[in-house]
């Protein structure tokens, strides 16, 4: 108690536990306001796992689903195919073991791929830079990618980004990362569903 | 100041306007120390437009303004938002507590005279906001799209009509339309978002200056500025800040104590916050069977119906606002408060709130020629209040104002309490008078008690399936997910897609079907309406005495009627479990109520000729079974008219959990401060 009759500490205090519980209240009433920032259920509907009958598509071909609202490249790649990507040098590429790519973590390898399905290459088709949809040129060698260097792959016409048959980046081009590969798991050999994991053995 | 430091002197060299607004307005404003509970509501009017406005701008990101969407995406944001149903529902809540509040806040006005010279502008600047709020009430009332958002505005815009000339121009404009319409929902969007908040928020910074431009009056009406202590300031006054801040931090606390039990356990209130109709979206060519205004209207609705005149019933409802206005130069009396007016004046201020009150009900009920008849007089003494006040405050003997302002002036708290009773005496009588209405709950019939069990799973899955299988051959729930329901009532989501969810649809998408809603109209005569909202719309006990009264009757198109809903274009869809029942002659009602009996016998006179009914081919179903599965049935539509109830109800447990906990610190606090304060 001080000289002018009022007794700061219990003041202080009982400041202080208010402004303590009412700070809680009002991150209490924030929460309906933040979360009704999240996806809604129709969102959710509108982004749910896509299912892709992938027997019919050929050797050498792509073909694109979409995938909340996102395109998703699916590319049958022959033997040959595969062993060239394995080929590529080090200093092509600016990742070659996919180590900053965003891809599920039962993805592997260089043809980043399940175990067993590395024929099918499944990746979203936007451009890791700021997001165009790259361009598929399986063409090897076509002369405006750089002629006999040129193996087949991803070409970003917004900014010139190049990628390889494994949705590689090359070094020195825009992008920064490989092109994503999004989460998904095989039904049955024929049918592939984008959006629901793998289980991991 | 000398102590300022860091921040806050770099701030106040660059831009002084801040603290001297700061000081002007809280610091060094300084109130009168006598302020009792009838000065809490001005505060909380404040708190409910801040949640007003928070909340809009949050619906506001998924609402959609169009004749097409907008009941959908009402619906949209009860259930596929998350949380987003808290926000809906505290956005009407607040709806009727800004009414609440601003009510009071008026009285407290009235009580104390705080219209009176010198706080003439302050009386009309409120005025005004109250007319601005009333504007905007009802404009966001149409938002929702639903029965009552129409029909309401179709009356209200029809009020127009009733100027004499230019009325029907006048109404064709505001519509922009042959009738309401999507351009008419899109322009009182834009209103009521954009236009009226802008209004609302500059009257009441005006509102405000004005009041600290003359100062705060009290319950003893008297000023505070005539005793000043050495340094200028009022010796009865008391800064605003800290003081009343802490002061008025503990009515807000129990204000959203209120306020969220309201929101979390009752949203509805009964039918009087959100209406009942409006859970059906609007319908150009159907009126629902009773239609009213939302209550905080209903006052003037009732004068508007008790004058038989178009043209006269509006000039009342537009005078009885209006005369509101010019009340400062009405009261004449010597004295600003009641403490010190004479005897008429303190049966007046008891009368008033009775006679709005009485309106106010009245105005929700449907007319009788009693109800009409009290409507009447309490109109005529609703406007005796304001015309007699310019008499008597001349003619009646007051009692002396003290010198200063008292600090136990007022009539005490069981004085306080006997004027409340009087006031609900005053109210409770003359309606008990002109009696209730008459008429069955359930169309010809009274309703069968219904109790739903929403957690019932059991019970869910089993009127789930009757829905799928007997329902939705017709009718949709398509402001309902199927994977909502499967999750909520626990059915697995592979199961529900293999038996309930039909070819072709996914799990997350709406329960929609696939019959054309113009094939239907033809086939039936009218669309069969979507079963969503049904058991909110109708209430659980009418579908639930509905689907049991069915009843065998060759004059009907169909082959069967309805003792609930007559004629209605409807077949028996559950046909084949119950059986048909065919009419037999049953006992009538008595008019006291009881079974007619023979005099002599003592049996039953079987006078109605469809008194009982009687089940000659049997369904699928026993009697019992029967029951068993449309309670079931009814159970799942109560479900799936508001699916967050139960969640609702256990949030709602918490939150007021937690400001009661936030109560102890803030009495404290209060206090603390206040206890030196004489």
């Amino acid at each position: 108690m001080t000289s002018d009759g009022v007794n700061h500490s219990r003041r202080k205090f009982l400041l202080g536990a208010t402004s303590v519980v009412g700070g809680a209240g009002v991150v209490g009433a924030a929460i309906p306001f933040v979360s009704s920032w999240q996806p809604s259920a129709k969102a959710k509907a509108a982004g749910a796992p896509v299912k892709v009958n992938i027997s019919k598509l050929e050797i050498g071909a792509r073909l694109v689903v979409e995938w909340r609202g996102k395109p998703v490249y699916i590319v049958r790649r022959n033997a040959e195919s595969l062993a060239m990507i394995s080929s590529i040098g080090e200093g092509v590429l600016a990742d070659a073991d996919s180590e900053s790519a965003k891809q599920p973590g039962y993805v592997a390898g260089d043809a980043r791929t399940l175990a067993g399905k590395e024929e099918y290459l499944i990746l979203v088709g936007l451009c890791t830079h700021l997001g165009c949809a790259p361009m598929y040129r399986p063409d090897v060698g076509a002369v405006d990618l750089g002629g006999d260097a040129w193996l087949g792959g991803f070409f970003c016409p917004c900014h010139g980004s190049k990628f390889d048959l494994s949705g590689r980046v090359f070094a020195g081009v825009p992008a920064p990362t490989n092109l994503e590969v999004p989460p998904h798991m095989y039904e049955s050999d024929d049918v592939v569903i984008i959006g629901i994991d793998s289980e991991v053995a | 100041m000398s102590n300022e430091t860091g921040f806050a002197a770099w701030l106040d060299s660059r831009m002084p306007t801040l603290k001297r607004e700061w000081n002007r307005h809280m610091a060094e404003y300084y109130a009168p120390k006598n302020f009792n509970f009838w000065y809490y509501f001005g505060v909380l009017s404040m708190v409910v437009l801040v949640i007003q406005l928070i909340t809009g701008i949050w619906l506001l990101m998924s609402y959609q303004g169009s004749s097409e969407q907008a009941f959908a995406s009402v619906e949209y944001i009860m259930r596929d938002v998350d949380l987003g149903w808290v926000i809906r529902y505290a956005h009407s809540t607040g709806a009727s507590a800004f009414f609440m509040v601003i009510y009071l806040h008026m009285f407290r006005g009235l009580m104390y005279g705080s219209y009176k010279a010198p706080r003439e502008l302050v009386w009309i600047f409120g005025m005004t906001i109250y007319v601005a709020l009333m504007a905007e009430a009802f404009l966001g009332y149409v938002l929702p799209w639903g029965q009552m958002s129409y029909w309401g505005a179709q009356v209200i815009i029809s009020l127009f009509g009733a100027i004499p000339v230019v009325g029907e121009d006048i109404v064709q404009w505001i519509r922009g339309d042959y009738l309401i319409s999507g351009i008419t929902l899109n322009r009182f969007m834009s209103l009521h978002v954009v236009a009226l908040p802008i209004i609302l928020i500059a009257l009441i910074v005006m509102h405000i200056i004005a009041l600290h431009d003359v100062g705060s009056n009290n319950p003893d009406g008297v000023s505070i500025k005539k005793h000043l202590d050495k340094d200028g300031n009022p010796i009865d006054g008391i800064p605003f800040f800290p003081y009343f801040v802490i002061h008025d931090l503990v009515p807000i606390v129990v204000f959203l104590f209120v306020f969220c039990a309201i929101l979390f356990f009752m949203p509805e209130m009964g039918g009087y916050f959100l209406e009942y109709a409006n859970f059906e979206i609007a319908n150009s060519l159907k009126t629902p069977e009773h239609i009213a205004p939302v209550w905080y209207f209903t006052p003037y609705y009732s004068m508007l119906r008790a004058v038989p005149d178009k043209l006269g019933g509006f000039i009342t409802m537009a005078a009885a606002i209006a005369i509101l206005f010019v009340l400062p130069w009405l009261d004449r009396s010597p004295v600003r408060s009641i403490r010190y007016k004479g005897i008429v004046s303190r049966i007046a201020i008891l009368m008033l709130p009775a006679v709005f009150i009485i309106l106010g009900y009245l105005g929700v009920k449907a007319p009788t020629p009693e109800r009409t008849f009290l409507a009447q007089i309490c109109t005529v003494l609703y406007f005796c209040y304001f015309i007699g006040i310019f008499f008597w405050t001349k003619m009646e003997s007051t009692k002396p104002e003290p010198d200063r302002i008292t600090m136990d002036g007022g009539i005490g708290f069981w004085r306080t309490l006997g004027a409340v009773l009087v006031v609900a005496l005053l109210v409770i009588l003359p309606i008990k008078a002109v009696g209730a209405e008459s008429g069955k709950s359930c169309g010809t019939i009274d309703c069968d008690p219904f109790e739903a069990q929403l957690s019932n799973d059991a019970s869910l899955q089993n009127g789930a399936k009757l829905a799928v299988n007997f329902c939705m051959g017709c009718h949709s729930f398509k402001y309902s997910r199927w994977e909502r329901v499967a999750n909520d009532i626990g059915i697995p989501n592979q199961m529900m897609m293999d038996n309930m969810v039909f070819t072709g649809q996914k799990i997350g998408q709406l329960m929609s079907i696939a019959m054309p809603a113009d094939g239907a109209k033809e086939w039936f005569g009218a669309t069969p309406p979507d079963l969503t909202l049904v058991a909110r719309a109708r209430s659980p006990e009418w579908v639930y005495t509905y689907l049991k009264n069915f009843y065998a009757d060759p004059s009907r198109p169909l082959g069967v009627n309805n003792k609930v809903f007559k004629d209605v274009g409807m077949p028996h869809a559950l046909l084949d479990l119950q059986g048909l029942p065919e009419c037999m002659p049953g006992p009538v009602m008595a008019s006291n109520g009881g079974i007619k009996r023979d005099l002599m016998t003592g049996a039953d006179i079987l006078d109605d000729p469809c008194g009982r009914f009687e089940i000659n081919k049997a369904g699928a179903m026993s009697a019992e079974e029967y029951d068993v599965a449309v309670y079931d049935l009814v159970n799942f539509l109560t479900y799936i008219a508001e699916p967050m109830a139960e969640q609702r109800k256990e949030i709602g447990k918490k939150v007021l959990l937690f400001l009661l906990l936030l109560l102890v610190p803030t009495v404290l606090l209060n206090r603390e401060y206040w206890k030196g304060i004489h």
